[in-house]
């Protein structure tokens, strides 16, 4: 038997994960990475410290990235993108190009797409001013702040005020984004501490539809930011920002505990929790291997409860948030199943077709 | 902008994501690119059921046509939305008409600038949509008929409809959307226009002239008498203009990168004002439909406390342009008022189409109207250079004149017969247009 | 079984809903609301209320559901200066609160601007402000005090709208009827009849019509208000008004069918026409 290959599209934690664990199976592997680096997303924004733990990013992602690098069976390709899949037998012949338009082909036994998700760009939500108002940030830019250590304002000072606005471009259909991401409430919180640590007396206030730290992370989070850090949750959506004296940003928003009651405050600084979005990296990735979409945009698996890392087309794995919002664990976790899947593929032509089931009592 | 340059944009947007990716078919990657600009709000499924509508013969479409001279902007979502430019019919707003004359008339003499086609008729009714948000007085099949029967006289005539009035503008969106998505209300509607010996027709855009004028705004600045590049200018966005069937409102990248409306802020940057901006833009007029008849306490609080002093104290404005009926009347009847507490403000409100065409060089009393405003309006055209005393003393001869009946009144356009007062008869395009 | 009489006089208020309870025993939400709150002559009308807005055809269409954000109350213009707020509105409607929608309908409605900012915001798209115009709509053809108490000021414009087609008249501005506009107003409207002949247009150039409408367009405008029904919700609140719009109606009618069939039959010389047909 001719030595196993699989290609997986996308070096952040998913992708990294997938290639580790083929690489122990015995499986050789094709990294193909769009950027310069891998990591993905956390490297490209230079995330701080992770949830729920406030454990650096790099203690998380710097061995997966180090156990790929140094692996010689994995063959990686950096500034490369996926141009196309053709089917031959079971596998496929694909087509990599490189920043010089340079393609190569390679022939594989399965594929394992793992291109992730983008934030959401908040210039869309143009009553939040994101991009014209000074001091209104992203949780995607504060990332990068907080990792080089450089929060602070327009003025040059750390900020003393700080709002932190969840669900932008998440549970709003009026940007047609109906679902919920999933990991911005964490990651606000994360930051709110952050920000505590590095601030003391700053004030922090956290506006929130509902919190979602859902399972383990509650009382880490929700009840610590609160309990050891003093972060201030108010329950309101703030519905647009304004422009306010001497670079502040003033809210507008109505504190729900009270009917009627609107809430006009001025803060030092304003951050965004964006959500996430399928993106046009992930895009190109579902065109060039005709991948199928669900209705809120991601990459639609063959059956999101019994095979949610198989995609419609044959041979083709998914893994991480290109099927939906997932917390970097939950896309280690799914690169591991996705190689499982992949390693089930090439050596023994496992493939499951969902079966429709007769069900009586529903 | 038009289809080829939202798709050179998306082009564009994908090239800079994907700089060695130069040969793939991009189809459906745009689609999905498509669905991240869209909402919910369905407009595409409007105008999919209007031509289902049109081809199973429940309504009759008035299209644009070649003769409209159309171009193509970007909606909210990216989507084309054609604008005509030429052979237009106008449908006038109330309170223009009432109370600041020089509005309509600001956009008559524009279109005589600049050799648009366009008709004016006794046979439009307001749209009663002020009635309508005002008292609750009217119900959907009686507002549909109203729209109807505007939009037949408009389909007659062969000219398109132009709606001038902000309310107009945003009321009717949201009746076409009724109309076409409800066939109860088609069921009601049709036997009452059948007994006006009509037909229920539906134009394929719902136009604002603030729409137009922006479209036009770069060919009519040629034209451009003054210079306003000293001019501060504050923008007030009309609620109704772009918050009522949010996604059919005209954007373009180079009015706030595309991030707020793009009338009537484009037509005065286009211009070559300045725009300032300043923290309320997005708050409303204060007019509130019941209120400044009503409740002008309400009002008048509102158009100065959120609106007239940030734009002030804010952005330093010299003038506040708006383009919609309410707000110009709001804006500028309340400031006066605020002298009881000591705040004096006198800033000039204008609408873009009195701001254009008095930049173009119109007569700021004959044409303009300036007169019917409260608000400092000379003081601005004193900024720009224009000689108001000279004009104002020929105008108050001028009506020294029509008292004593030693002038004849002057006009934009040939007067109407006298029997187009009384009937709407078929044949009244020629009497106007010979046979064009 | 409920003691109604010692209800009646419970205050709605969370603290007495557990003496309530040894009263009334596990009463339906809906029929505490009812009982709690109104008074027994109104309840039956503002169930009817209630029931006719749920059952129009653009209520399911524009309340889709509700986060609770708060998003429609803070950009309200009207939420700050009045009581008054749209996330309020969508509760009652979203928990079914009839004394609620009741009161809500009775004197907040009316504080709202219609603006549009809730409606183009809301994250869970309701149209909100086309709910409140649903209700002011049906708080119209229920005759309900606070309607008649708003179109009382406004029987004039809804005169003229209905009649000429035409909803503002140059002539309102009277010296004395907006002193909060200042001397310009004044002047306006000394100089109203020479001002209005100073406009380069010939359908603006009358005091009592904001654009002159061809006597056809007033005649159908009537029509389209009398066949949909309107006119019907206006006799129940306003009947002098009702009848002066109905005898406009007939006498224009009538003058435009002559009119008509003389012109058909070339008997009408146009020249014998006054100017306009308001003189007639």
């Amino acid at each position: 038997m001719a030595q196993e290959k699989v290609l997986v599209i996308g070096a952040g934690p998913a992708g990294l994960s997938a290639a580790r664990e083929l690489t122990n199976l015995g499986v050789d592997v094709i990294l193909v990475e769009r950027e310069s680096y891998l990591g993905g997303t956390p490297k490209k924004l230079k995330y701080s410290l992770l949830f729920p733990e406030l454990r650096p990013a790099s203690e998380v992602l710097d061995p997966l990235i180090k156990s790929v690098e140094e692996n010689s069976n994995v063959k990686i390709y950096k500034e490369s993108i996926v141009e196309g899949a053709k089917s031959e037998g079971n596998g496929f012949i694909v087509s990599i190009k490189d920043k010089n338009g340079k393609v190569t082909t390679e022939k594989v036994g399965a594929i394992i797409a793992a291109s992730g998700f983008e934030h959401f760009d908040s210039r869309r939500k143009y009553e939040y001013g994101y991009g014209i108002i000074p001091n209104i940030y992203q949780i995607s830019d504060v990332e990068r702040m907080l990792s080089e250590n450089k929060l602070v304002t327009t003025k040059g000072t750390p900020p003393k005020r700080v709002a932190i606005l969840l669900c932008v471009g998440s549970r709003d259909a009026t940007v047609g984004n109906t679902y919920c991401s999933r990991v911005c409430c964490a990651v606000s919180i994360k930051q709110a501490m952050e920000i505590k640590q590095r601030i003391p007396d700053a004030v922090v206030h956290i506006y929130y539809m509902d919190i979602r730290t859902y399972g383990l992370m509650e009382d880490k989070l929700y009840w610590k930011s609160q309990l050891e850090y003093r972060v201030g949750y108010i329950r309101g959506r703030i519905s647009e920002f304004m422009r306010g004296p001497d670079d502040t940003v003033v809210i507008k928003g109505e504190d729900t505990m009270n009917l009627n009651r609107a809430l006009v405050v001025p803060y030092d600084m304003v951050i965004l929790a964006n959500g996430m979005e399928l993106g046009l990296g992930s895009k190109q990735v579902a065109k060039a291997l005709g991948l199928e979409f669900e209705e809120h945009g991601f990459v639609k698996p063959l059956d999101p409860d019994r095979f949610p890392v198989l995609s419609t087309r044959k041979g083709v794995f998914l893994a991480g948030a290109i099927t939906g919002p997932k917390t970097i664990s939950d896309s280690i976790t799914e690169g591991t199943a996705a190689a499982i899947k992949a390693y089930e593929y090439v050596t023994k032509g496992v493939w499951e077709e969902p079966v429709k089931v007769q069900v009586s009592s529903h | 902008m038009s289809v080829q340059s939202v798709e050179k944009k998306l082009e564009e947007e994908i090239k800079s994501e994907f700089p060695y990716a130069d040969n793939v078919d991009w189809n459906e990657v745009y689609q999905r690119i498509i669905y991240r600009y869209s909402t919910p709000h369905g407009l595409q499924h409007v105008k999919e059921e209007l031509y289902k509508l049109e081809d199973e013969g429940e309504i009759i479409v008035h299209h644009i046509k070649p003769e409209n001279n159309p171009v193509e902007v970007q909606t909210l979502n990216g989507f084309p939305k054609k604008i005509p430019t030429t052979k237009l019919w106008h449908h006038k707003s109330c309170g223009q008409c009432g109370h600041i004359p020089g509005y309509p008339t600001s956009v008559f003499w524009m279109m005589n600038k600049l050799e648009v086609d366009y008709l004016d008729e006794p046979h439009q009714t307001s749209c009663t949509g002020w009635n309508y948000h005002a008292s609750g007085a009217s119900n959907p099949v009686a507002l549909a008929g109203v729209f109807v029967r505007n939009m037949w006289r408009a389909y007659e005539t062969g000219y398109y409809p132009l709606i001038h009035c902000g309310t107009s503008f945003g009321h009717y969106k949201e009746v076409r959307n009724m109309i076409i998505l409800h066939k109860e209300i088609r069921e009601k509607l049709r036997p009452i226009m059948r007994k006006l010996g009509m037909d229920i027709v539906i134009p394929e855009e719902i136009v604002h002239y603030s729409e137009w004028l922006f479209v036009m705004s770069k060919k009519a600045a040629q034209q451009k008498k003054y210079d306003l590049s000293n001019i501060k200018a504050a923008v007030h966005t009309p609620c109704h203009v772009y918050k009522l069937v949010p996604e059919d409102t005209i954007y373009d990248p180079a009015v706030y990168q595309g991030r707020r409306p793009a009338a009537p802020t484009g037509t005065v940057m286009n211009f070559g004002a300045k725009i300032v901006d300043y923290s309320t833009w997005w708050d409303c007029c204060g007019f509130g439909f019941r209120h400044i008849l009503t409740e002008r306490e309400f009002s008048r609080s509102f158009a100065l406390f959120k609106k007239v002093i940030p734009a002030v104290e804010e952005g330093h404005a010299d003038v506040f342009v708006t383009s919609d009926t309410g707000c110009v009347t709001t804006l500028d009847k309340s400031q006066w008022v605020g002298k009881a507490h000591g705040l004096n403000y006198n800033l000039p409100v204008l609408s873009d189409a009195q701001f254009a065409a008095i930049a173009m060089g119109a007569d700021p009393y004959l044409i303009a109207q300036i007169h019917w405003h409260a608000t400092d309006v000379e003081g601005f055209l004193r900024k720009i250079g224009v000689p108001v005393d000279d004009y104002k003393e020929k105008f108050l001869q001028y009506l020294q004149d029509l008292r004593e009946g030693k002038a004849e009144p002057q006009y934009l356009y040939p007067k109407h017969r006298k029997i187009d007062f009384y009937l709407a008869l078929p044949d009244r395009v020629k009497w106007y247009k010979g046979n064009k | 079984m409920v003691n109604k009489a010692l209800l009646s006089t419970l205050p709605d208020d969370p603290r007495y809903l557990d003496a309530s309870y040894n009263v009334q025993g596990p009463l339906p939400e809906e029929d505490r609301n009812l009982l709690s709150n109104l008074k027994p002559e109104e309840r039956e009308l503002a169930k009817q209320f209630w029931e006719a807005v749920k059952s129009d055809f653009r209520f399911n269409e524009y309340l889709r559901g509700c986060l609770n954000c708060g998003v429609c109350t803070s950009g309200c213009p009207a939420a700050k200066f009045y009581d008054f707020g749209p996330r309020e509105m969508i509760q009652y409607m979203m928990r079914n609160e009839v004394d609620k929608i009741w009161e809500f309908v009775n004197k907040k409605v009316w504080a709202c601007v219609q603006c549009y900012t809730c409606s183009m915001r809301c994250p869970f798209n309701n149209e909100i402000a086309g709910l409140i115009m649903l209700l002011r709509e049906y708080a119209v053809k229920f005759a309900l005090p606070s309607a008649k108490e708003v179109l009382a000021p406004y029987r004039r414009v809804l005169l003229t709208v209905i009649t000429m087609g035409n909803q503002v008249t140059p002539d309102m501005i009277q010296p004395d009827a907006f002193p909060d506009w200042g001397p310009q107003a004044v002047e306006e409207s000394k100089n109203m009849d020479v001002y209005r002949k100073a406009i380069p247009v010939d359908l603006l150039q009358r005091t009592d019509i904001g654009w002159h409408s061809s006597l056809q367009t007033a005649v159908e405008i009537m029509t389209i208000f009398i066949e949909s029904g309107v006119l019907d919700s206006i006799k129940k609140i306003d009947k002098d008004l009702y009848d002066m719009i109905m005898d406009i109606y007939e006498e224009r009618k009538q003058t435009l069918e002559e009119i008509k069939e003389k012109w058909k039959k070339g008997e009408l010389k146009e020249e014998d026409l006054p100017d306009s047909w308001l003189e007639l």
